[in-house]
């Protein structure tokens, strides 16, 4: 009989990994990543030794990843375990890549990963699953807990109770109860409040992808309902859109930095600057000296909440031809589990794959969102080239060079950075 | 000898397991801290010899990345050699040379133009997934920014930090050097990098060797900012200081030293790894590449020598001595029960030495009453000069012989425990009178000055114990006699009286004499028992050599001692303080004047009395003690029954009348005590009231009060001196059956103290008259006065009982003494009283006892002062 262990085994009973081969077993393994620190990922190594003592794994940081890493792989020295992203999947440059790597969805490499989100796990066109996810991340907002609690307000759920609480807070003495990075990229506090309700239309008005993903300039339509949104929200007492600019120099290290400072309720921001957080908190002498509680949630821009949308952040595959693969499977058996892949998420401070949020409580409050505001990036069918026409309509009408009629009509043409 | 109890020796045992263990814990103590010491030592050395190896790993590591250097020099060389030479090779015919060059497969050399945009160049390899494709690009590795150069006396060495090829994704580093080429478009030189990529496993590979030495040891590189260039297994983080601030939780200033102490030099520090555990790290920048340091780690259990070897050591060692302890301890415990029986026999024997001699002390005494009773008839009955001369010198050799066995028998009692300080009242004067009675005589025989010098205002009182008092200034006072040929002895006696004790008085005795002296060496054998001073020049002075010793014991046991100070060939001094209880502080007043007087009228015996009509009964169960005293009282005429038991005695006392009974103490089967008891009980006997006198060999203080407690009226000790025997036959004998002899010629005339003639009621004359002179006078007067008290209670007590048959004969000894001393008013009121009572009026009894009683103690009073003489 076939023991199966990782997802499916936790839901029956939370047995613990039982390791497949001898304990004595000598190896190594190398994990190839673009991560230039993978503290979470070495923490995992050493509890893998508990079962291994003999074994040897090692974390390799690599230059230039994207395009190494296909070359690595039929290198003299290619990494058992590798990192590869969304985006990589379905793109004809990694072909080759993928066609080298190990089927995790083939029943015989033993591997249960039923614990994943479903919506999270891609598939090659033959319908493979090479690539498990690690982290993921969403768009949202980092929240002080302190402020709220000490403000005696409760964390707004919708947009209205987004207005009412940004006006109190405003009332109270905070210039700009949200702010973020005014920047273009996906980290933008544009994108971060205003793009999952986007996704969400587009994922409801599937019927318009196409034209969308073609940038036919009608499609702009699509965007209207995000970007009216959006025009409200930087024109209300929520945000000053100056003061962002002038406070938060960069998509990352700024961000938290500022918002360490503790008079910022809220914070609009990506899983992967939250990830950073953790670090961060020591350097912060304003934080080192009046530490606050802060939780991430999803921004409330819709009429009745916010729209968790989760996409991969980095995913595991193992390399099909490695020396060590039997083993390189075994450590994945080991990893692909609930316990290891909620350890991993919450040392790394980013959103687990698995669909239980409660076990990091930074994202604890996602398990709020109803399954129905609750999706993958991937379901939203919206290709790069969309996306970064919504980011630059969302940039202009945030920024105040277009205004919504504008942006809308331009759609397709909006000057990108 | 005296062998301590088990409980002493369970004490000893104690002490000295006690101090074994003490012994022991230094002992491991000492060992833990040689070792610990010895271990830190090793430690030390083993961290010196892992920093050793570090620098030796540094050299190899130098000589490696000097070799690639050189290598990458050489197609260099080769490459701008040609262009020196006007030649200068394309691109692709350098990229061709260098394929051609390198050895190794795995070594790639890439020819990179950094002023083109993507940081394109040429490669000797093709790229893995286009084997067609030789173009290589560096745009997004960004390695350049930070190359990483050094100089020293071997040339330069340019290298970069590890990377990852592009051309086939290994982890390498790239060694550097420009070249010229031709450009391909235009044919002009322009400058290009040459990179000899050599994958970082070979680097790696470098370090295995060292696995055999040390097996956990990690080697990493890192480069200035920590990043490494090659990464231990253990260290995470994708930096050094990272790392070690993750896991260390240092403060700023710690972590900022540390960064500082790495790129500073060589040296070893302990940090903690990601498990918490103490580890040792030991780094020393590359000798190469100053800018990298080589980084060796290690866990601190691997380097750091094992406790487990030190406590196993101390283990052993500590069962060892355990062992030892406990061996000891069985054979300690064995000899000391072999000592505890040997201790036991020679207590026993020393018991039995102990016994046998008081035993024989005592035995013998009893022959020598009868050899010196004896002697004494000889001497009272012959007349001839040279047989007195014979039992004269008996005598001087009997007491010479009491003297020794005396002492024997003191010390015998000293040694078992037995001797015991008896305090009484006692009258000093008489106490002196002793001493100069039974010294100055010896002294004169010598031809030796005798010189009392007594201090007149000594209490004449005092509460001690007499006889051992005595017994320590006589043997002192003898010794100065008998280690004296010329000169003499000067005996001085003086009290101070004492600030804090207002009841009692310090003596000071001390005897000085003109004798031979003691050498300061002597002076120490003065008080070893049997141990005699210049045996052989005074081997013909007798002694047992106990004297001093017993002075000594004896002044301890009341709280004294001797102190001696001598001068050899001139004499020495022994002197003595003693604390004694005052009991009457009248002085004693001019001893010597009295003594004086009182010596001169020593004089040879005769008998005080004659007493034909009186009967006295003795019991001794020695023949010749009886033939003795028989003998003694034979010139008084009295008629003597002699019993040898107690039950002769009891049938004796049941059938015959008798005026005194003397009874021996010591007799075998019944004892004088039980005797005595017995005839108590009997009442149909003529000898009710009769005074009994205890005989004992005995001569201890306090024996008065146990006689009397035993229900004998008095005591006399053996050897039985025939005066005292003489004296308390007229104290105890009716006055009417005793005739006091007549004067005889020799006696000079006593003059009678001028007081008597002052005390009112009391016709001295008339008492002289009757006693016959004046000496007899004063002693009548002094056993009147001794037995005073005594008779004056019984009189009461008697009367208190109603019993007018004994107050009756008391009163009618009263009336008898009262007229021998010349109280004849006493007499004739007691006389009175005695008719009264044979009448049986006892309405006059005890309207008048109490005052005869009450005259009769004024009287006594009144003569106290006769003690003093």
């Amino acid at each position: 009989m076939l023991l199966l262990q990782g997802c499916g085994s936790q839901k029956k009973g939370d047995a613990p990994f039982a390791p497949k081969y001898d304990k004595d077993t000598e190896f190594s393994l190398t994990v190839a990543g673009s991560y230039g620190n993978f503290e979470s990922l070495e923490a995992e190594f050493e509890r893998f030794y508990e079962y291994y003592p003999n074994a040897n794994l090692q974390y390799v940081t690599m230059d230039d990843y994207k395009n190494v890493i296909p070359s690595a792989l039929v290198s003299s020295e290619p990494p058992d375990i590798f990192t590869t992203n969304g985006s990589m999947i379905g793109d004809e440059k990694y072909d080759a890549m993928f066609e080298a790597c190990e089927v995790f969805s083939d029943s015989s490499v033993g591997i249960d990963y039923s614990c994943i989100r479903d919506s999270l796990i891609r598939t090659t066109d033959s319908g493979d699953v090479v690539m498990l996810p690690i982290f993921t991340t969403s768009y949202g907002m980092l929240v002080n807990m302190d402020i709220f609690e000490k403000e005696g307000l409760k964390v707004p759920n919708n947009f209205k109770e987004l207005m009412d609480v940004c006006a109190k807070l405003k009332a109270a003495g905070y210039e700009s109860p949200v702010m973020g990075p005014d920047v273009f990229s996906g980290s933008g506090l544009f994108n971060c409040f205003a793009y999952p309700m986007f996704a969400y239309d587009v994922m409801k008005n599937s019927d318009k992808v196409d034209a969308l993903n073609n940038l036919e300039s009608a499609s702009g339509e699509m965007m209207r309902p995000a970007l009216e949104r959006l025009s409200e929200f930087v024109n209300s007492d929520c945000i000053d859109i100056a003061k962002c600019q002038e406070e938060i120099t960069d998509e990352y290290e700024a961000v938290i930095m500022r918002f360490f400072e503790g008079d910022v309720p809220m914070m609009l921001a990506t899983g992967d600057v939250v990830s950073g957080t953790g670090k961060r908190e020591s350097k912060s002498d304003a934080f080192t000296a009046n530490p606050f509680k802060y939780r991430f949630y999803t921004v409330p821009a819709g009429d009745d909440g916010g729209y968790f949308i989760n996409s991969i952040s980095i995913c595991f595959s193992v390399n099909k031809n490695s020396r060590n693969l039997d083993m390189a499977n075994e450590f994945m058996r080991f990893l692909i589990s609930k316990k290891e892949l909620s350890n991993m998420a919450a040392s790394k401070r980013l959103i687990t794959p698995i669909d239980d949020f409660s076990t990091n409580e930074l994202y604890s409050s996602l398990a709020d969102i109803p399954a129905d505001r609750s999706f993958s990036d991937k379901e939203t069918g919206l290709m790069d080239p969309a996306v970064r026409q919504f980011r630059a309509a969302i940039y202009a009408v945030g920024n105040g060079t277009m205004t919504v009629d504008e942006a809308v009509a331009a759609y397709g043409n909006i000057p990108e950075e | 000898m005296h062998i301590p109890d088990n409980r002493g020796s369970e004490v000893k045992r104690g002490l000295i397991i006690t101090i074994n263990l003490l012994i022991m814990g230094f002992i491991l103590f000492f060992i833990i801290r040689y070792a610990n010491a010895k271990a830190e030592e090793s430690n030390k050395n083993e961290i010196i010899a892992f920093e050793k190896m570090t620098v030796t790993t540094n050299q190899i590591i130098t000589n490696y990345l000097e070799d690639e250097q050189r290598l990458c020099d050489v197609w260099a060389n080769y490459i701008n050699r040609s262009a020196e030479d006007g030649a200068p090779m394309t691109a692709e015919d350098a990229v061709s040379y260098i394929r051609k060059a390198k050895i190794s497969s795995e070594i790639e050399g890439h020819l990179i133009f950094l002023d083109s945009p993507r940081r394109e160049g040429l490669s000797t390899t093709p790229t893995v997934s286009d084997e067609g494709d030789y173009s290589v690009t560096y745009k997004n590795i960004n390695i350049f920014d930070n190359i990483e150069s050094d100089s020293d006396e071997h040339g330069v060495v340019s290298l970069t930090r590890a990377y990852t090829n592009p051309m086939n994704g290994v982890q390498s580093i790239a060694f550097l050097n420009n070249v010229t080429v031709l450009e391909e478009e235009g044919g002009a030189p322009k400058e290009g990098l040459l990179m000899r990529v050599v994958p970082l496993s070979r680097l790696e590979q470098k370090l295995v060797f060292l696995k055999g030495e040390y097996e956990n040891v990690e080697i990493s590189l890192v480069d200035k900012k920590g990043n490494y260039v090659v990464h231990g297994k253990s260290f995470k983080n994708s930096n050094f200081f990272e790392y070690y601030k993750s896991y260390n939780a240092a403060t700023a200033e710690e972590y900022e030293h540390v960064t500082k102490e790495i790129a500073s030099g060589t040296g070893t520090m302990t940090i903690k790894n990601f498990k918490k555990e103490d580890c040792i790290l030991s780094y020393t920048p590359l000798e190469t590449m100053k800018t990298w340091v080589l980084l060796a780690y290690i866990p601190a259990n691997d380097l750091v020598a094992s406790r487990s070897i030190d406590w196993l050591l101390l283990g052993i060692a500590t069962l060892g001595f355990l062992l030892l302890l406990i061996f000891n301890s069985i054979v300690m415990m064995i000899y000391n029960r072999e000592l505890s029986e040997a201790a036991k026999q020679a207590n026993q024997a020393n018991e039995a030495k102990s016994n046998f001699l008081s035993t024989m002390s005592h035995d013998i005494r009893t022959p020598m009453n009868a050899i010196l009773g004896l002697n004494e008839m000889v001497l009272r009955d012959s007349k001839d000069d040279n047989i007195r001369m014979y039992a004269e010198s008996i005598r001087t050799a009997g007491s010479t012989l009491l003297g020794i066995i005396n002492d024997i028998l003191d010390f015998s009692k000293i040694e078992a425990g037995k001797m015991e300080i008896i305090n009484v009242d006692y009258s000093f004067v008489s106490l002196l009178n002793d001493l100069i009675n039974m010294v100055q005589k010896k002294a004169e025989d010598k031809g030796l000055f005798f010189k009392p010098d007594v201090d007149k205002d000594i209490p004449m009182v005092l509460n001690g114990d007499e006889i051992r008092i005595k017994q320590v200034i006589i043997n002192i006072l003898s010794n100065a006699v008998k280690y004296t040929k010329e000169g003499g002895i000067t005996f001085s006696v003086k009290a101070n009286k004492l600030q804090d004790k207002p009841n009692a008085v310090m003596l000071r005795v001390s005897v000085s004499d003109t004798g031979i002296g003691i050498k300061p060496e002597d002076l120490d054998k003065l008080f070893v028992a049997f141990q005699r001073i210049e045996e052989k020049r005074n081997r013909n002075i007798e002694g047992t050599g106990l004297g001093m010793t017993i002075v000594q014991r004896f002044l301890d046991m009341m709280g004294s001692r001797l102190e001696v100070e001598s001068e050899y060939g001139k004499g020495s001094v022994f002197s003595f303080e003693l604390e004694q209880k005052v009991v009457k502080w009248d002085p004693i007043g001019d001893f010597e004047e009295a003594f004086r007087r009182s010596s001169s009228t020593l004089n040879k015996y005769h008998e005080k009395f004659t007493a034909p009509d009186a009967r006295v009964l003795v019991v001794d169960d020695t023949a010749v003690n009886l033939t003795v005293f028989v003998n003694l009282l034979k010139r008084t005429g009295i008629q003597i029954d002699t019993a040898e038991s107690g039950d002769e005695c009891i049938s004796l006392f049941g059938s015959k009348s008798y005026d005194v009974i003397f009874l021996d103490h010591m007799m075998p089967d019944k004892d004088g005590i039980e005797t005595l008891m017995e005839m108590k009980e009997i009442t149909d006997t003529p000898n009710m009231g009769v005074p009994v006198i205890c005989l004992t060999a005995n001569a201890i203080s306090g024996m008065r009060e146990m006689y009397t407690n035993a229900g004998f009226d008095d005591y006399l000790t053996k050897p039985i001196d025939a005066e005292r025997l003489e004296m308390m036959l007229l104290q105890y004998l009716p006055e009417d059956k005793v005739t006091i002899a007549s004067e005889n010629g020799d006696a000079d005339e006593k003059e009678l103290p001028d007081f008597l003639y002052g005390i009112k009621g009391l016709d001295a004359d008339a008492g002289m008259d009757y006693c016959g002179d004046a000496e007899d006078y004063i002693m009548a007067l002094e056993t009147f006065l001794g037995s005073a008290e005594k008779k004056a209670e019984e009189i009461e007590n008697f009367w208190a009982e109603r019993d007018i048959k004994n107050t009756t004969v008391k009163v009618h000894g009263l009336k008898s003494s009262f007229r021998a001393i010349g109280a004849l008013k006493l007499s004739e009121f007691a006389a009175e009283l005695e008719k009264a009572g044979n009448d049986g009026d006892t309405d006059r009894l005890d309207k008048d006892l109490s005052e005869l009683i009450s005259g009769y103690r004024e009287l006594v009073k009144e003569l106290e002062p006769l003690k003093n003489l």
